[in-house]
């Protein structure tokens, strides 16, 4: 079936009929190929004749080219999405008030988006009501608080107490910058479920709490 | 010639060859001979900084702007002093500043400015500095690498990771490494006339691999297809015919014929990086390109390229502590390797760890000036002059 597939498809390429091509594939979607697997199981497979086809001179440089801009014209239809699917999970990211620290939240903000997360950005200088606030308006369960001084380091227990205050203890409270990395016990003092150390890790605790898949791990 | 203008020479031959310590004693000779010449203070700076003696590299360094405010290679010794030294961006800022009006057109004082300003967190003053070394030389991969750098911080890995590619196009290692699977090195033999080439396989194949060196593609296109006339199934042919069409930005044919090379045989290395570089170049297939290039680094483990490669598909794929890993074996492999140390950064900021990714940001920027060999033309020019 896949070699019979791959032939379809490659024929298809050299007729230079995106069209049967994308039967192709659906058919073979349709027979339990999951859309992981198509471009290992059939676009490969397809492409590989086409390289011999050009090399035997069954086809010449100008057929080549046309299959290769029709195996273009498909390749979103066999490779796996650009973007990750909809996690659903909400997380809020803000830089503590009076630090303007961005980067770190910025790099992790992105990774958790591109990891399909839900990520909203409240930016640098965040008041912890804000926090609160926008956490109840989004539906957030988890927020992760930068803070790269000291002093602001110290001021994120102001948040856990507004989600205390809030009735939101039920929020998850991750922390992340140097302070905290420094003084492994800082995150407990100001009531935080845990360390963020960089973007992996704020993937990697993401899926502690909902159960996701680690981004990059085997499927 | 005069007894001071031997001495000088003779520090100088000795700095060239890489033999610092007796070329420092040399340089005090001839300073005691004639403390004022600026050339034997730069020397020693040169010297300091490669010994990284940075606060003596400094105070040579200042003492031949001193005595000539045109001089260019102190510049450069200057600010990569301060560079690596740290802490010190102000005073960098104003040497790179300086440098670029002695010599406007060197590159390499845009791109250092840029770095300078990045560090004293100027982002958009560095931007602007990259942007104006890439305006001078389209090709300058340092200043590439360090807008995917800004890019990562603004707007995180996704959005970074086709600059750090990008940029490592322009670096012409990639190319090399392709050609040292090939066995291909340049031994300054220039490629025959294709005309001349004997009708064998071997021959032909010998002679497109040098045409394709020397970046004549097409006189290494009609070999090529000569060999496969022969045999359609020659592995090492059809490799090189992907790396010719990956060259014109043709991806979906160097696919086509990387797969087929691998299909008759998948022990050829240069069928598999053209394959893996192939996938690099296509969104979603950082998976199937982190496959092809782990296979490429156990297959070649001691050359540092297929690491970075490998390290960046795993950039794509979100599992940076697994690209870190692979960059520090680039870097324990090659620590000059400028693409390595700029993925190292870039991992790092990724870890939140500033200082670290500043200090690889550092060191590329050492190995790059060099590498290109940065403040030996600028001494000879400046040395020229003076005579």
């Amino acid at each position: 079936m896949a070699d019979d597939a791959a032939a379809s498809l490659y024929q298809a390429f050299v007729n230079q009929d995106p069209a049967a091509a994308i039967s192709v594939i659906e058919r073979v979607k349709q027979s339990g190929v999951a859309q992981a697997k198509l471009f290992d199981q059939l676009f490969a497979p397809a492409m590989s004749l086409l390289g011999g086809a050009w090399a035997s001179g069954a086809i010449d440089e100008y057929g080549f080219t046309q299959a290769a801009v029709v195996a273009e014209q498909i390749t979103s239809f066999v490779t796996p999405p650009t973007t990750a699917q909809d996690t659903g999970v909400t997380i809020l990211l803000g830089t503590m008030h009076r630090d303007l620290h961005s980067i770190d939240k910025d790099i992790t903000a992105a990774a958790l988006k591109e990891a399909g997360h839900r990520a909203i950005d409240l930016g640098e200088d965040v008041r912890p009501a804000e926090f609160l606030e926008r956490a109840e308006e989004t539906g957030a369960r988890i927020v992760i608080v930068f803070a790269q001084m000291n002093s602001t380091a110290l001021s994120v227990s102001r948040v856990r107490e507004m989600f205390a205050a809030g009735g939101r203890d039920d929020l998850v409270l991750f922390v992340s910058g140097g302070p905290f990395a420094a003084d492994v016990s800082l995150a407990k003092r100001v009531g935080a479920n845990g360390v963020v150390r960089g973007a992996e890790s704020a993937l990697k605790l993401v899926a502690k709490v909902t159960g996701a898949a680690v981004p990059g791990a085997a499927r | 010639m005069s007894p001071r203008g031997r001495q000088v020479l003779l520090a100088e031959g000795l700095a060239r060859q890489g033999h610092v310590a007796p070329a420092v004693e040399a340089c005090y000779e001839a300073l005691r001979l004639d403390e004022g010449d600026p050339l034997v203070h730069t020397l020693l700076s040169d010297l300091f900084l490669a010994g990284d003696f940075y606060d003596e590299a400094i105070a040579a360094a200042s003492r031949a702007i001193e005595l000539d405010a045109d001089c260019a290679p102190a510049y450069l010794s200057l600010g990569l002093a301060y560079d690596r030294r740290g802490g010190m961006w102000d005073q960098s800022i104003l040497v790179w500043h300086e440098l670029a009006e002695v010599v406007p057109d060197l590159v390499t004082a845009h791109v250092q400015l840029g770095e300078a300003f990045a560090a004293a967190a100027f982002e958009e003053e560095a931007i602007e500095a990259w942007k104006k070394a890439l305006e001078l030389d389209a090709h300058e991969a340092r200043a590439m690498y360090n807008l995917a750098v800004a890019a990562l911080k603004k707007e995180g890995m996704a959005t970074a990771l086709p600059g750090f590619r990008k940029a490592g196009e322009l670096d012409p290692s990639q190319d090399d490494f392709f050609f040292a699977l090939a066995g291909v090195y340049d031994d300054g033999t220039p490629a025959p006339d294709p005309i001349d080439v004997p009708p064998d396989r071997d021959s032909r194949l010998a002679a497109a691999f040098a045409l394709a060196f020397e970046e004549d593609f097409f006189s290494a296109v009609d070999l090529i297809r000569l060999i496969l006339d022969d045999n359609p199934d020659d592995p090492e042919a059809l490799a090189l015919a992907g790396y010719l069409y990956l060259k014109q930005e043709a991806v979906n044919e160097a696919m086509a014929v990387a797969l087929r090379a691998l299909a008759v045989s998948t022990k050829t290395p240069t069928a598999v990086y053209v394959l893996g570089a192939a996938f690099a170049k296509r969104p979603g297939l950082n998976r199937n390109a982190a496959r092809v290039f782990g296979a490429l680094a156990k297959a070649v483990p001691n050359q540092p390229m297929p690491h970075v490669l490998l390290a960046e598909s795993l950039l794509g794929l979100q599992r940076y502590g697994q690209a870190k890993q692979a960059y520090l074996r680039a870097v324990e492999l090659d620590p000059t390797f400028v693409r390595a140390r700029f993925g190292l950064a870039a991992v790092l900021l990724t870890e939140g760890e500033y200082a670290l990714a500043h200090h690889e940001i550092r060191r590329a920027a050492y190995h790059d000036t060099r590498r290109q060999g940065l403040f030996w033309q600028l001494y000879d020019v400046y040395a020229e002059a003076r005579e």
